[in-house]
């Protein structure tokens, strides 16, 4: 169909792309806006790469339809510098050895910082509870999971 | 995905109206979690005018009225796993609303659209089919009830016409006396489409005796049911060992009764008759000393 008006706030700046509301989200990340940060690995929600958070929540971007992100406030890789849960998440995940190859990298810090903005200090069981939606074929998830738990006591100090 | 047309509504209203003015089909987009992977196939969308429920804030959330809890369609399965009037009054189905997905399906998966969507294999079917739970569908701005269990007519296909709206998930409210148990069985432990899911509900007197008994196996029929028959077994007694070996047997007995046998026959009966003496064992843990 023909495009339409798409106007959303994307890592806290107002965005509009004129665009094919059919797409998926994941597109008009990637290929309209060029953020290539956030991954495609399954296209059918199984592996998590391409986790953003829309509207406070971690979703599958491959899941949801480009008309889907009008308003919405959508968070993703790229802005997680800005940002110091991000920043310490990121910082903590390569001090730890939790990216190999580091194509799951992106989805497992949006999931890993949805989970510390909405509990500060998570146990393991419930790190582990958020990332399952994530899969890793490198790192055998263990430096991850130690990853985010270090990010969460830098954060309390 | 290709589609002919998008349109977003905020209001049940606009859906009615959107709906009358398409020509063509419509599909109707909630979480999109079901929709976006048909959509990957075949461009099975393509002539479709896709209708976005999604910001329809009267869809979403949680509310009750004396006897019922009311969940509107697009609340999502996590929104509803973690609902207090939900965990309070139906705590099964917050059990089995959490057991769908990983968190990031869940965050966006709607109850509604788990409904519609009528997959064999949704998990939310056996736990409302316990709870005895209906659906108002509008058309055209007319709501009607059904039993949940009544617009299933076979895997993957429902009697909602394509401008059947359901606005509503009616679940009575049970007591704190209800026990219950959920049990999930898949191939992965988050994430996994169901294998089987065994729904419990029972209430006891204080001597013990069944006043009331549904159980039911999920992902195994082409659609949700629930057995008279085997709610009969117990209620109005005591159960002892043999009736729970029995209600389990008789349980397990309906695969191959009503979805013939299959290469998973060999599979599904037993494994279905080892949860189902589990769960009763569990749910009768004081009465089977
Ligand atoms: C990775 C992954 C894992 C999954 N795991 C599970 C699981 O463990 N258990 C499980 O049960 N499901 C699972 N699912 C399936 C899916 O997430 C659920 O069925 C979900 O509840 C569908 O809701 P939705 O809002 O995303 O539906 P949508 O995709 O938006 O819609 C699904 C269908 O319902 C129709 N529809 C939606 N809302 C309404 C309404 N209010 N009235 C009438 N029609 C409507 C749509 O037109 C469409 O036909 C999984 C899906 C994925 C991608
Ligand atoms: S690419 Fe979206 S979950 Fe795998
Ligand atoms: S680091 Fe390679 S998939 Fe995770």
């Amino acid at each position: 169909m023909s495009n339409i008006k798409l106007s959303f706030i994307l890592n806290r700046k107002p965005y509009t792309v004129e665009t094919d509301p059919g797409k998926r989200m994941l597109d008009v990340l990637r290929e309209d806006l060029g953020l290539m940060g956030t991954k495609e690995g399954c296209g059918v929600g199984e592996c998590g790469a391409c986790t953003v958070i829309l509207n406070g929540k971690a979703v599958t971007s491959c899941l949801v339809l480009a008309g889907q992100m009008q308003d919405a406030e959508i968070l993703t890789i790229e802005g997680m510098r800005d940002d110091e849960i991000g920043r310490v998440i990121q910082e903590c995940f390569v001090e730890g050895d939790a990216v190999q190859c580091g194509f799951c990298t992106p989805g497992f810090i949006m999931s890993a910082y949805a989970l510390l903005m909405e509990n500060p200090t998570p146990t393991r069981d419930e790190i582990r509870h958020a990332i399952a939606g994530n899969l890793c074929r490198c790192t055998g998830y263990i430096p991850i999971t130690n990853a985010i738990e270090k990010a969460a006591k830098t954060l309390a100090k | 995905m290709k589609i002919r047309n998008y349109i977003q509504v905020k209001t049940v209203e606009a859906f009615h109206e959107a709906a009358k003015a398409a020509d063509g089909p419509i599909t109707i987009l909630a979480g999109g979690t079901d929709v976006l992977v048909n959509g990957r196939e075949d461009d099975v969308y393509k002539d479709c005018t896709v209708i976005d429920i999604f910001p329809v804030e009267a869809l979403h959330g949680v509310c009750e009225t004396e006897n019922m809890l009311l969940i509107g369609a697009c609340t999502t399965h996590e929104a509803i796993s973690h609902d207090p009037l939900v965990k309070q009054y139906a705590p099964i189905l917050a059990e089995a609303c959490g057991a769908v997905g990983s968190l990031q399906t869940r965050n966006r998966a709607t109850i509604g659209g788990n409904l519609a969507n009528a997959s064999p294999a949704a998990d939310t079917m056996s736990a409302l089919a316990v709870l005895h739970a209906e659906l108002v569908i509008e058309r055209d701005g007319e709501a009607r009830v059904e039993p949940m269990t009544a617009i299933f007519t076979k895997p993957y296909k429902t009697n909602l016409a394509q401008n059947d709206l359901i606005t509503t998930i009616r679940v009575p409210k049970q007591s704190p006396n209800v026990r219950y148990d959920y049990v999930k069985v898949g191939r992965r432990k988050v994430l996994s489409i169901s294998r089987m899911t065994v729904a419990t509900l029972l209430e006891m007197d204080n001597n013990g005796v069944v006043t009331r008994f549904d159980m039911t196996v999920g992902a195994t029929f082409p659609r949700p049911m629930l057995f008279p028959d085997i709610s009969a077994m117990l209620v109005g007694k005591r159960p002892s060992e043999q009736d729970i070996i029995g209600v389990a047997k008789a349980l397990s007995d309906k695969i191959p009764e009503i979805a013939g046998i299959r290469k998973s026959t060999i599979y599904k009966q037993p494994v279905c008759r080892n949860i189902s003496e589990r769960s009763l064992r569990k749910l009768f843990a004081d009465i089977l000393k």
